[in-house]
């Protein structure tokens, strides 16, 4: 026996604003339109489908959001998971539905009429509506679901139960034929003349035909485990079963296409003690070598040593992430490595430091400098433009984080370089300079659209120390002179 | 600092789209007040912004010496086009040095403009190359080239212009190129092809680009450009504080130096002052489609891109002071000035040995004896004279009327009808030429009106054509001059409030609801401004630091105003003697076969280029096929060949139809407001209609002139003409406002006033009329309130009358007609009407032909003609055309009505059933359409559709037995079959279908072909309505005055017109309609089912005037539109709006509407809308 369920998204407001005008809108056939509404919206009319311009003038308090496919998929994935509790044979119905095969299951909860009262209370609970049928088919449990408020009965569905193509349904309503039963009791073979597969669907609907359903189960987790008859008690003997476990896993993640980003090996001490150790890579990989190169790694920087005690009676790992991995042919020509050396190198490192310690610099869309880079995770690779040959570096690498005020600056009005400067109490000369490199504020982080903007210039001295120094703001007649700051020092 | 001198020659005005900041007159306002020696304007590949900087410059020099009595200031606009290629090659700023130049430059533009979509062009070196004579160019470092720019459109797409005549360029013959040694260097033939670099032309469309132009190419240029032209190449430099300004000055220098090419000092500039920075970065923004927290090194480091004072400037090129040198020396030596721009009117519609002017006259003379054979009235020899000493007197405008004339002949000739409407309509020579229908000795008009000597403007003929064929007459243009000297006049389309908020928004990162929803609340009218209540209707506040950007940028966009992208003007052609495309660069429209030059109407005017104005009227098509069905149908009253003149004059039933206020489908008086007006008008002779027309229009209605006129005209009131203080002509009002009872109406009569009562001077009187015709110099407008008030209270009238005048006029200012242009449009008024009485069946089937136009939709064009006893008969695929026509009926023509009705029916299906149904031969219904769909090779759409149109009842099979049969007619022939000749189809059981009830069949009908001959809508659920107590329109009619009523309807139209303070809607039932006013307060009240309704019920008290206009005065509205389900629970009842609701078909509003508002600017229909 089956089930079915239908959710819509039409009551997902937050609770403190249930009965406001609230609606998804998505850009349909050039316009956006109407697409799950919120009681609220309901009450005052509005339908789904309408243009979102029509439903503001109707209802110009109307609140509009976009729609979210990908936060649906999300949610009806969510509602089939929990399904499971029922039965095993559960798969979506997108966008808006699940399928429940309740064959033999309905035992456990009094009845099919126990389970579907569950189901809906379950539902509820989490602030879905659902609309639930039995049916034969999963074509049966789907219409009555959908169409079958008004009529329980099979054969006084509207014709739009069979889910046929728009067309179809208004021909067939012009032809006067609106319900199921209008269609069952005359010849197939004359509606398929007309209207191609609509005889199937309705042979499906009848229950005359049952087309099963595929559910989804989740893929059972990759693991790989050793029991030892006799413990074994050193440390080098357990990292040589490891890397036996490694390649067993490799196996598998080969057969999947896939390749472990987590990998967690657990050590069961034979007085109970686990020891779990843990490792993780910036790209997807099956390679055993690779993957106890870095388990020694992590052995060797433990600063609790591990310690086998009286020996290790089971060692089990565990890959605790997999994403897909291509099985890649080299180029025998240009076997170019570089990449994956520096990946390898990123990873043992960040197993050697600790993952947060290992970054990489970002160049960020901005012209303000202490906001041009930003550090982020090893794994993702910036690309870096690199200065036009023969120019030298414009900007430190490093910066002053605040700028350092400089003192007892002399320059020229209006946009002179610093002639000479006061460092943390030591007095410069400026022999060579070059600038201002002008960087205004974003006026669109401030209020006023202003800011003041910054003069940059790179400045050497006699001794040959070079500075990055800025003027912070213009010299503008009766106001104060405005202020320096050092922001970096070249190599 | 003060003896420096500067002149920025690369300055972008906002003609630059979403690259230039300021408007070019702001920016010419800067430079002035910097103390600029000049300034040149540069514009990315174009040159539409320059005439609008040049004409504001000259009319400050005008004031400077007019008001200020100072000589004019010493400053010289120079204008030229900044060059961006399409091949890699960095960009150069042009400036034609001649006019010879100018020529080059715009032929170099139209060049590119004619390789690539519209907006955009495709430069290569070798087309400047080509062109590059008298041209003075400054090469900048690197290109500003975008990604998705100078893409090649399909080369069978591109239009080439004819290259020049052998020998001569027709140009050169006018203006000799300047000589000098370029001619020289030049004659040695092409250029060395090894000096170009990156000439990556061969195949595909996109030309490959390198994405930094190197160091190389650049040298590549200089080298090139310095071969060809060795004393007008420099190489432009810029200082923008980028951080290595000194360093890289230095390069440029040595690279200029090696390439022998002099340095000049250009400052790039985007905008006229730092503040402008944030608009740039938000048009940039726009541009990228991005927002601006995106924007980072995309936007400009810096706000160094504005116009910087001249000691500035020297201080930042103090190591190359020769920079700045060079820039003077270049401006120095242009000498071209738009002035320049020698106009003359094309010879062709002049038979060679004649002069013009003779040959007009000779035309007129014969005109004027076919005309009049027993000879002319006494008035025509001196009315003559005087126009053609005005005509004469501008050795051009004879030229002008041959033409216009020229066009008019050819429309005739092709039985296209047209008629001029407008001023030319004061002009005896127009009239003679057939270009107006109006007689102006019968009317008194004045030819001076249309040109004095002291318009300085061109005179303006506007003639229309028929919609449908004014494209003949467009592509006639085209093939008589040629591409190169014909091209429609540009529009600058501006950014409206809408449009602002739309992407302002986006770039400031709102989402799209947010900004819909400011939107939303711009009722139908657009202003300069968002104002700051309209944030807060919409519950945003400007407080909040983002609504705050959004109005800060949008009204910098909407106060310059900014222009978005070039468009072609509704109809008005450029022509020229010589290339046109060396006056102005031309474009490709977005319309196929259609090219526009790039100068706007306004530029036009300032540079005296005379334009001709091919317009549409959707009324002349309905009246020419109207006129096409009477003559080809022979009997019942019909045959006769009607043509614009000769017919039957002031017919007394025509006018009593009027009277009555039947206007359905009348042009211009079929309005609701011009409707009720009639019955209280009551216009007996053309020139009531005149004045119907001019009367019910936005102006004369807030100027306050209805009433009194009406007051007057059903002599409630006493006609008085207020007289002056001796020794004034005491009758001189009568004279000139006699006609229209007092009242001010026309446009002449405002100007009559001002120069007779007031004592305006002539040209006064014009700028006076300017003044009230265009919006943008409302300031204006006080000033001539106090020289018109004074003037007339100092002539002995009274302040009280004076300010009255006065407020009139100002009242409906733009939107008065001049009396010409009203009588030109009388004259349609009366045919249509004549043909509405005379020929009810003929003029309905017109009107369905001509769709989409004028007020109402198919179903009440069938209504009312059914009510006027025409009899219209079903779609039938044994009987329809294509087109709706005649057929006998029983005393008079019915119409058939034709599959064009049909949604979505396409006009070659129709074609194949009227060639192949005569051949089809007897069988059973299900043989025939068999047949039939085999013989016209029907796609299963095309059955389907004519099945669901109910077209298949002379076949024998009603809607639903045909539909049910030709889901399985086989469509596309099999051979083999066919060969045999043999039905495919066995024969089946019978299906044994219901029924299909009238309801039913009524709301289908209406889903197909949105009209119903079957029944009205509501006649089905009249019972129910009765049992309510909600009264038919009919009885409505009976009812006392004062009287509490319900009555439901279908919603025809719903208006708000002018300010808004009240919503019209129209209910429509089986019985006749009804008006309903509703308060501007009970509609927010009512927003909803107003808004929602397609079926309405409204309580209200009904209120009748003296004349029978009924209004129920709306207090209570209820959506009762799920009703409409009742007919059918399967087809929704599509009910068609009128074209005139403005909530379904928003109109633009006063302020942004160009003079003259006119059917053709009404939008083409879109499709309609379902209701759910």
């Amino acid at each position: 026996m089956l089930a079915e369920n239908i959710w819509r998204l039409d009551n997902k407001p937050p609770p403190d604003r249930g009965e406001e005008p609230i609606v998804f809108v998505e850009k349909l056939k050039n316009a956006m339109r109407l697409t799950a509404l919120s009681r609220g919206a309901i009450a005052l009319g509005l339908t789904p489908n309408l243009t979102l311009a029509d439903a503001r003038a109707r209802v110009p308090e109307l609140i509009a959001l976009d729609r979210d496919h990908e936060a649906e998929a999300r949610l009806l994935a969510q509602i089939v998971a929990g399904c499971v509790r029922y039965t095993p044979m559960v798969a979506a119905e997108p966008p808006d539905g699940a399928i429940l095969d309740i064959s033999g299951c309905a035992h456990g909860f009094g009845g099919e009429t126990g389970l579907r009262a569950d189901l809906v209370r379950r539902l509820k609970t989490s602030g879905i509506t659902a609309f639930c049928a039995l049916g034969d088919t999963p074509e049966q449990a789907r219409a009555l679901a959908r169409f079958g408020h008004k009529s329980r009965d099979l054969l006084g569905l509207p014709v739009e139960a069979l889910e046929a193509d728009a067309a179809v349904t208004l021909a067939l309503r012009r032809a006067g034929l609106k319900t199921i039963d209008d269609l069952a009791r005359r010849p197939r073979k004359m509606l398929a003349a007309r209207f191609g597969d609509l005889a199937i669907r309705l042979g499906r609907l009848l229950g005359e035909q049952d087309r099963h359903i595929s559910p989804e189960r989740p893929r059972p987790p990759i693991f790989a485990l050793r029991r030892f008859a006799e413990p074994i008690a050193r440390i080098e003997d357990a990292l040589a079963c490891l890397e036996d476990l490694g390649c067993e896993a490799a196996q598998t993640l080969l057969e999947r296409h896939e390749g472990g980003r987590r990998f967690v090996a657990r050590f069961f001490r034979s007085d109970g003690a686990i020891l779990p150790l843990e490792v993780a890579t910036g790209h997807p990989t099956r390679d055993p070598a690779l993957l106890i190169r870095l388990f020694r790694e992590r052995v060797d920087v433990l600063s609790d040593p591990i310690d086998p005690g009286f020996g290790f009676d089971m060692i089990r790992l565990d890959i605790g992430q997999c994403e897909t991995l291509v099985a890649r042919q080299d180029d025998h020509l240009a076997p170019s490595r570089h990449e994956e050396d520096l990946a390898e190198l990123i990873d043992r490192l960040s197993v050697r430091l600790g993952a947060r310690r290992v970054h990489r610099v970002r160049p960020e869309n901005t012209h303000i400098p202490e906001c041009a880079a930003t550090a982020c995770a090893p794994s993702n690779a910036p690309t870096w433009e690199g200065a036009p040959e023969g120019e030298p570096p414009m900007r430190p690498l490093r910066l002053f984080d605040p700028p350092q005020p400089v003192g007892a600056v002399m320059s020229e009005v209006p946009d002179g370089p610093p002639m000479r400067f006061t460092w943390r109490g030591k007095s410069y000369a400026v022999a060579r300079w070059e600038g201002p490199e002008r960087i205004a504020a974003e006026w669109w982080r401030r209020r006023d659209r202003g800011g003041k903007p910054r003069d940059y210039y790179r400045v050497e001295d006699a001794a040959g120390h070079r500075f990055w120094l800025f003027r912070h703001g213009l010299h503008e007649t009766g106001g104060a002179p405005p202020g320096w700051y050092l922001h970096g020092l070249f190599a | 600092m003060s003896d420096a001198a500067y002149v920025e020659l690369a300055c972008a005005s906002h003609f630059s789209f979403l690259h230039g900041a300021s408007n070019g007159v702001d920016l010419l306002g800067r430079a002035f007040d910097l103390g600029y020696a000049g300034l040149g304007i540069a514009d990315r590949n174009t040159v539409a912004g320059v005439v609008r900087v040049w004409l504001a410059l000259k009319d400050a020099r005008n004031k400077c010496h007019e008001v200020l009595g100072e000589p004019p200031p010493d400053f010289k606009l120079v204008t030229g086009a900044r060059l961006v290629f399409a091949d890699g090659t960095p960009d150069i700023i042009a400036y034609p040095e001649t006019r010879h130049g100018w020529g080059r430059l715009c032929r170099l533009l139209s060049t590119g403009n004619l390789r690539a979509d519209k907006g955009d062009c495709v430069l290569n070196l070798e087309n400047l190359l080509a062109f590059h004579e008298d041209l003075l160019l400054i090469v900048l470092p690197t290109s500003t080239r975008r990604e998705d720019e100078g893409v090649e459109r399909k080369a069978e797409k591109q239009t080439i212009l004819p290259p020049d005549e052998k020998g001569v360029s027709p140009l050169s013959n006018v203006i000799p190129a300047k000589a000098g040694i370029h001619r020289e260097v030049n004659a040695h033939g092409s250029v060395d092809s090894r000096l170009r670099g990156n000439d990556g032309t061969e195949g595909g469309n996109v030309i490959p680009f390198p994405q930094r132009p190197t160091q190389d190419t650049l040298t590549r240029t200089l080298a090139t450009l310095r071969a060809v032209a060795p004393d007008r190449v420099w190489l432009g430099v810029a200082m923008r504080r980028s951080g290595a300004d000194q360093r890289k000055l230095a390069k440029l220098a040595e690279l200029a130096s090696s390439a022998q090419v002099p340095l000049l000092a250009i400052n790039d500039t985007l905008y006229a002052a730092p503040e402008d920075r944030p608009l740039q970065d938000v048009l940039t923004a726009i541009r990228l489609g991005i927002t601006v927290q995106e924007g980072g090194k995309r936007f400009e480091a810096n706000a160094e891109r504005h116009l910087k004072a001249p000691g500035e400037m020297a201080r930042l090129f103090r190591d190359y002071p020769e920079a700045i040198e060079q820039a003077l020396a270049l401006h120095a030596r242009i000498c071209f000035d738009l002035d320049d721009l020698k106009y003359e009117y094309p010879h062709e519609p002049v038979p060679n040995g004649w002069e013009p002017l003779a040959w007009l006259k000779h035309l007129v003379a014969e005109a004027a004896a076919k005309k009049w054979p027993d000879g002319a009235p006494a008035k025509l020899p001196a009315l003559l004279e005087e126009e053609f000493a005005l005509i004469g007197s501008r050795p051009d405008l004879p030229y002008y009327f041959l033409t216009v004339h020229d066009l008019v002949s050819f429309a005739r000739s092709k039985g296209i009808l047209c008629q001029g409407r407008g001023s030319a309509a004061n002009s005896m020579v127009c009239y003679l030429l057939g270009i107006t229908s109006v007689d102006p000795t019968k009317y008194d008009l004045l030819f001076s009106r249309f040109m004095s000597e002291d318009r300085l403007e061109p005179p303006d003929i506007d003639v229309d054509f028929e919609h449908e064929r004014r494209e003949e007459v467009m592509q006639y243009v085209y093939d008589r001059y040629g591409r190169h000297r014909a091209g429609i006049v540009a529009t600058v389309i501006h950014y409206r409030s809408r449009s602002a908020v739309r992407e302002v928004g986006k770039a400031l990162g709102l989402t799209e609801d947010v900004t819909t929803r400011l939107v939303s609340t711009v009722w139908g009218s657009y202003s300069t401004h968002m104002e700051e209540e309209r944030f807060k209707e919409t519950g945003f506040d400007l407080d909040n630091p983002e609504i705050e950007r959004l109005n800060h940028f949008v009204a910098k966009l909407l106060e310059a105003p900014f222009p978005r992208h070039l468009s072609q003007h509704v109809g008005g052609y450029v022509l020229t003697e010589h290339r046109l495309d060396e006056t102005v660069p031309i474009h490709h429209a977005a319309m196929e076969k259609r090219t526009f030059i790039e100068w706007d109407k306004d530029d036009i005017d300032a540079l005296k280029l005379m334009k001709v104005d091919v317009l549409a009227l959707g009324m002349l098509t309905c009246i020419r096929k109207a006129f096409d069905l009477i003559r080809n149908f022979e009997g019942q009253g019909q045959g006769q060949d009607y043509t614009l003149d000769n017919l039957p004059k002031e017919q007394d039933d025509v006018y009593e139809m009027l009277c009555k206020g039947e206007s359905v489908g009348v042009f211009q008086v079929e309005s609701r407001a011009q409707m009720n007006m009639l019955p209280r008008l009551k216009p007996r002779t053309l020139y009531d209609l005149v004045v119907q027309v001019a009367i019910v229009r936005p102006g004369p209605i807030q100027g306050n002139m209805v009433h009194p006129y009406l007051r007057r005209r059903q002599k409630k009131e006493a006609v008085v003409f207020p007289s002056p203080a001796p020794p004034h002509n005491p009758r001189e009002l009568h004279e000139i406002l006699g006609k229209t009872l007092g009242v001010p109406l026309f446009q002449e009569q405002a100007m009559k006033l001002a120069i007779t009562a007031a004592e305006f001077s002539p040209s006064d009187a014009n700028k006076f009329r300017r003044a009230m015709a265009t919006f943008r110099n409302v300031g204006t407008m006080p000033q001539f309130e106090e020289k018109m008030v004074g003037g007339m209270t100092r002539r002995g009238y009274s302040q009280e009358f004076a300010q009255r005048c006065f407020d009139q006029i100002k009242g409906f200012g733009s939107y008065g007609f001049p009396e010409s242009h009203a009588l030109s449009f009388a004259i349609l008024v009366y045919i249509s009407a004549f043909l509405k009485k005379r020929h009810p069946a003929a003029f309905c089937a017109a009107l369905l032909n001509s769709q989409p136009m004028g007020f109402y939709a198919p179903a009440q064009i069938v209504g009312d003609a059914r009510d006027n006893q025409v009899e219209v008969r079903e779609i039938d695929a044994a009987h329809s055309d294509w087109d709706n026509k005649l057929e006998p009926g029983a005393d008079a023509p019915a119409v058939r009505l034709g599959f064009r009705q049909i949604d979505g029916f396409r006009e070659e299906w129709a074609e194949a059933i009227m060639a192949v149904r005569g051949t089809i031969s007897s069988g059973d219904p299900a043989q025939r359409i068999e047949a039939l769909a085999r013989a016209a090779k029907l796609p299963a759409r095309a059955l389907r559709l004519l099945a669901d149109a109910d077209a298949f009842r002379a076949f024998g099979y009603d809607r639903r037995q045909a539909l049910w049969e030709v889901r399985r007619t086989p469509t596309d022939a099999l051979p083999l079959f066919a060969a045999a000749d043999a039905r495919e189809l066995g024969q089946e059981e019978d299906p044994q279908l219901p029924a299909m009830p009238l309801g039913e069949q009524v709301a289908a009908d209406y889903q197909t072909t949105r009209l119903s001959l079957k029944a009205h809508p509501m006649s089905f659920l009249r019972d129910l309505f009765a049992a309510e107590g909600v009264l038919s329109s009919k009885q409505v009619e009976d009812i006392k005055d004062g009287t509490r009523a319900r009555v439901a309807g279908v919603v025809l139209v719903r208006q708000r017109p002018g300010e808004g303070k009240a919503i019209f809607i129209t209910l429509e039932d089986e019985t006749g309609i009804t008006n309903v006013l509703l308060w501007a307060r009970d509609f927010e009240k009512y927003r909803r089912p107003v808004m929602a309704s397609r079926l309405m019920e409204v309580h209200g008290i009904l209120q009748k005037s003296d004349e029978g206009v009924v209004h129920l005065m709306g207090a209570h509205v209820i959506d009762r539109t799920d009703l409409l389900d009742r007919l059918s629970e399967d087809h929704e009842t599509r009910l068609q709006l009128s074209r005139a609701d403005v909530f379904e078909h928003p109109q633009l509003s006063r302020d942004n509407v160009p003079r003259g508002h006119h059917p053709r600017n009404v939008r083409i229909l879109p499709a309609s809308r379902d209701f759910h």
